[in-house]
């Protein structure tokens, strides 16, 4: 098979949906990673608003808001300047590097870290903080609105030929 | 169709509405057995920086548009050319296509006894059965799948099997 460039966050092999969408301050303030899972959130103007998901699901971005690859280029920043990102949903066929490496038990518990372990076909979750995972952090977290909502399959494990991209196919 | 617009169906599998569609590497197992048109696959892992299915057992990542060796594809390049270089072109997404790969008869029967036949109607819903072909039924609970039930739905029947379109079912897939 053909080489598979790997200079984004988040490199789409076939699209579902797409479409501009506002992002938060929050957003705005933090930056993000291209393949973020977002959610949407209230605004008081007419334009329909995406924050950081928090398990729940609107779609992913697809550009992070300072990848290197953006650097000296008319994209520079431009995301977080103009408040803007363009948010996929649907099916896609996606591989990105914006997932959970390790079980949230581990990442909040303040012991060892623990390693996610990704296999093909596992079923995946957006995070708490809206990256790709296969643990319901919804139901681990206690949150009243779990479970979390399925959002796609593993399509590729994260190796190190691949450069440790986790392959996506979404149902969002 | 009121225009009696004849289709042919000399392939396995063929579309009426396109989704997307992407190429894969198919695993050792498709390559050596081959498979059909239509045929449910689900990913695989490979140690290549590739895309690797697999056949499904019920759970989907899409579906093969072309068999490894379809009478249509006998004396053209196509001839062999998928299980030689390893290859499929998959479909997800929504599509409406008619296949001849489609559980023709119930789990149960297929294991022992007289073959019961599948009856097929519209707007039923379907998913994978376990060796990947289109089915109405679950067939992870009658054979003890610990995954039970299956609930991977993929699409609706469009129109139901019959002499008048060769026994071809006719599938909206939502995958």
């Amino acid at each position: 098979m053909a080489e598979i460039i790997r200079a984004r966050d988040c490199i789409v092999f076939f699209r579902g949906d797409n479409q501009p969408v506002v992002v938060s301050p929050d957003m705005v303030r933090l930056g993000w990673a291209g393949g973020q899972g977002v959610q949407w959130a209230p605004s008081t103007s007419d334009e329909r608003m995406v924050t950081f998901s928090s398990g729940l699901y609107g779609g992913f971005l697809i550009w992070g808001s300072d990848e290197s690859a953006d650097q000296f280029t008319a994209m520079t920043k431009q995301q977080l300047i103009h408040q803007y990102a363009t948010m996929l949903s649907g099916g896609c066929l996606m591989a990105t590097t914006s997932y959970e490496r390790y079980t949230y038990a581990s990442r909040i518990g303040g012991g060892p870290l623990v390693p996610l372990v990704y296999v093909a076909n596992d079923i995946l979750y957006l995070s708490q903080r809206g990256l790709w995972t296969k643990e319901d952090e919804m139901t681990l977290s206690g949150d009243p609105l779990a479970p979390a909502f399925f959002t796609g399959f593993v399509a590729q494990i994260p190796k190190s030929v691949n450069s440790n991209f986790l392959g996506v196919q979404t149902s969002m | 169709m009121t225009f009696n617009q004849k289709f042919p169906r000399t392939r396995d599998c063929y579309v009426l509405a396109k989704g997307d569609a992407y190429t894969v590497a198919v695993s050792q197992a498709m390559a050596t057995q081959g498979w059909q048109g239509g045929q449910g696959v689900k990913w695989d892992n490979s140690p290549l920086d590739e895309f690797i299915v697999t056949f499904s057992d019920g759970i989907y990542g899409g579906f093969i548009l072309w068999g490894s060796n379809e009478s249509s594809d006998q004396f053209t390049s196509m001839t062999g050319a998928q299980p030689i270089y390893g290859y499929g072109t998959f479909c997800s997404g929504g599509w409406i296509i008619a296949t001849r790969t489609f559980e023709q008869y119930t789990y149960a029967s297929r294991q022992a006894g007289p073959l019961v036949p599948l009856v097929y109607t519209v707007g039923q819903r379907v998913l994978f059965s376990r060796r990947g072909y289109f089915t109405n039924e679950d067939e992870w609970t009658p054979s003890g799948d610990p995954r039970a039930p299956n609930e991977y739905f993929i699409g609706n029947v469009v129109q139901a099997p019959s002499l008048d379109n060769n026994n071809y079912v006719t599938i909206q897939t939502s995958i």
